[in-house]
């Protein structure tokens, strides 16, 4: 145990930080694509077919952090093929995603009560931060490590394809490979921030922090960075506001994000709009 | 090459040629063609018969594909884009460099080179949203210069821009073919700018009805720079 001041100075608001930490500043660096993409709710889809895994694994009596990977990983690359093949457009494909797997979370849950398995599903549509074990906190670390090079690694090349797809396919990048791996890098962290905010809340910590980093900085690079250090911020203030006053922590980090894009959003400097004053 | 959607060809036994250092613009009516034959050209698109060479190479399948630069028709940024002009050009270099590796220093200059070809310089460090639509087509053509491109493909590029940046598309293309020896194929029906420049017009309906340089176009009565109406007329009464 490390000697942190209060809030944080009992082991299990330790695991809690670190994996907070982690996924408070990882999810907005894929969620900065998501959000160029017009694809903000992606997270919010695959959330939700996550939770037919959680309620499958309930059902199997298999680790539901696995079911809910193997859901959001196929939900995320069902999503992306839908919308590449430009047969339904992307909220059309999200839509169906997001009904469909909560409709068969209900299902699969209410199975596994009726066959007398416990199918408690709070603590993955709101999050159990405070249950987070030594063993989750690593294997948060290890999901943030790959988000963190896969961004360094392939985030200039993810750029172009997002604004530009066809360009990108001209231009001879892996447009397919790259945004595969978007999906994939998106239903990684929404299963990692499962632990921490919930199923119903993950959309957030993907969206909100870049939401409101594009107020303040003028570059991709620095709205990535500003939106890890919004989503690290909402995850400290929100934990210590759960144990200072006995709240619900994800709720608590979701709604410090949603405080801050107010804050900065009422304070920030107007920014120029495209006119021809500064025409050639 | 002939090409089509299973609606009968859109493109009948088309043939077309474009050598190193050539300025050739494709004009014709809408629903000409242009448009398809710029897919197969970049590789989106297969023929139904013949073939198509690019490079010396199969269009899609560049050995290099910072060889081909592409500029595409009414590109402009979303106005909340987060990312500044030069963040914007440098994904241009991408084709050259390899997506997966990290810019050095020859990268960082040949961005900082195609943003100045097209006299944006002084806006590098702004975000691309703020920009007007005419700096926002050059910022377009300088992610495209950026791979020291050996032919450059613009599609519509000064439609609706001002005329400032339509002689700044003239200079930096100019430049390309001047200084690189590269190639360029302009597909617009504004001519204006350029119609100096230009080695050859290829004109499409369906098959090529006219190739020859400008002039034996205006010597059929058909202006490219002063009346530039002329053009857009004479391309709608092909028969």
């Amino acid at each position: 145990m490390l000697p942190l001041p209060w809030p944080f100075d009992r082991d299990y608001m330790q695991y809690a930080l670190l994996a907070g930490l982690v996924v408070g500043a990882c999810a907005p660096l894929v969620g900065g694509f998501l959000v160029q993409r017009r694809m903000s709710l992606l997270g919010d889809g695959i959330g939700h077919v996550a939770f037919a895994g959680v309620a499958a694994g309930l059902l199997l009596n298999i680790w539901p952090v696995w079911t809910a990977l193997i859901a959001a990983v196929i939900a995320a690359l069902g999503i992306e093929w839908l919308r590449a093949r430009g047969q339904t457009s992307g909220d059309l494909a999200l839509a169906l995603f997001f009904y469909g797997g909560i409709a068969a979370g209900a299902v699969i849950a209410s199975r596994a009560s009726a066959i007398g398995r416990p199918a408690n599903v709070l603590p993955f549509l709101f999050g159990s931060i405070l249950t987070v074990t030594r063993g989750d906190a690593i294997a948060v670390c290890v999901i943030g490590v790959a988000i963190v090079a896969t961004v360094l690694i392939a985030g200039r090349a993810m750029l172009a394809v997002v604004m530009d797809e066809e360009s990108a396919r001209v231009a001879g990048l892996p447009v397919n490979a790259l945004s595969c791996a978007l999906a994939v890098l998106t239903a990684v962290t929404v299963v990692a921030a499962m632990r921490v905010v919930g199923l119903l809340l993950v959309a957030a910590l993907l969206v909100l922090p870049i939401a409101t980093a594009r107020l303040l900085a003028k570059s991709f690079r620095g709205t990535l960075i500003f939106g890890s250090v919004v989503g690290v911020i909402a995850v400290i203030l929100g934990l210590a506001a759960a144990r200072l006053w006995g709240l619900a922590p994800g709720g608590s980090i979701v709604l410090v994000a949603v405080l801050a894009f107010a804050v900065v959003s009422a304070v920030r400097p107007i920014r120029s709009a495209p006119t021809s004053a500064h025409d050639h | 090459m002939t090409v089509g959607y299973g609606h009968g060809p859109v493109l009948d036994r088309v043939s077309l040629r474009v050598d190193r250092g050539e300025f050739v613009a494709l004009v014709g009516p809408n629903g000409s063609g242009k448009s398809t034959l710029l897919r197969v050209l970049l590789g989106l698109l297969a023929p139904e018969s013949g073939e198509a060479t690019l490079l010396g190479e199969r269009p899609g399948h560049l050995t290099n594909p910072g060889r081909l630069g592409y500029v595409p028709q009414r590109a402009r940024f979303a106005p909340d884009l987060p990312a500044t002009v030069s963040e914007v050009v440098a994904t241009g270099r991408l084709a050259r460099h390899g997506w997966w590796r990290r810019p050095r220093d020859e990268d960082r200059e040949a961005v900082l080179h195609a943003i100045n070809a097209v006299d944006l310089g002084e806006f590098k460090d702004r975000r691309v949203g703020e920009l007007s639509g005419g700096q926002q087509q050059r910022v377009m053509i300088a992610k495209a210069l950026s791979s020291d491109p050996e032919l450059l493909v613009l599609d519509e590029p000064v439609a609706g821009v001002d005329a400032e940046s339509q002689r700044q598309f003239r200079d930096s293309v100019v430049h390309l073919i001047e200084q690189h020896n590269g190639a360029v194929l302009l597909v617009s029906h504004e001519l204006g700018a350029v119609a100096d420049d230009l080695d050859r017009v290829v004109v499409l309906k369906q098959q090529v009805v006219f190739d020859g340089p400008p002039a034996e176009l205006r010597s059929r009565g058909v202006s490219l720079g002063v009346h530039a109406e002329d053009l857009p007329l004479w391309l709608e009464g092909l028969d």
